[in-house]
């Protein structure tokens, strides 16, 4: 259970990797359509797996932090804790 | 304009505090030469950048140097050198 939270953190820091190399290539280069294939392919890979985690998990960002009965992204670790990966 | 993750870029498992190589390495981040003013930097000269799409892209560097909480410094501060002096040749 533990180690499935731990692969999911760090299979999104793998795919947030790309995404952010991949941001800064499409800056100069922003009619390569296959770059950005490659782009959209990922981003929707890494939301999918962030909504996951934060279902799961915590909220990894406010966007998902929908919250009924406490404040689930206030009550999350915060990442120099030891527990966001 | 910001917003953050509540999670690291990579994951960290400290196994042995090490006061004086934290000193260094805190040194790195937010000392004269390190990542915290380089992308403060980053983030005060796109203003100024005459090209559009390398403005968006100091933009993007920025933010990402500034989240560098945990990394490998020299290499990190190495390879955005490399790349910003890529492309104001």
């Amino acid at each position: 259970m533990g180690s499935n939270k731990e692969q999911l953190l760090r299979d999104i820091g793998i795919v947030d990797f790309v995404l952010t190399e991949l941001t800064l290539y499409l800056d100069t280069h922003p009619f390569d359509c296959h770059a950005m294939e490659y782009f959209n392919h990922y981003n929707r890979i890494k939301h999918q797996m962030e909504k996951e985690f934060s279902m799961k998990y915590f909220p990894l960002n406010t966007r998902m932090a929908e919250s009924s009965k406490e404040w689930r992204w206030g009550m999350a670790p915060l990442p120099w804790e030891g527990e966001c990966g | 304009m910001w917003s953050y993750e509540k999670r690291l870029q990579f994951p960290v498992n400290i196994k042995e505090p090490n006061a004086k190589l934290a000193q260094v390495i805190i040194s790195q981040f937010g000392g004269p030469d390190g990542e915290m003013a380089a992308s403060m930097r980053y983030l005060s000269q796109r203003y100024s950048m005459p090209y559009r799409e390398v403005a968006g892209l100091l933009t993007d560097i920025g933010v990402s140097v500034s989240k560098l909480h945990i990394l490998d410094l020299s290499r990190c501060s190495g390879s955005f050198g490399f790349r910003s002096f890529k492309i104001f040749q």
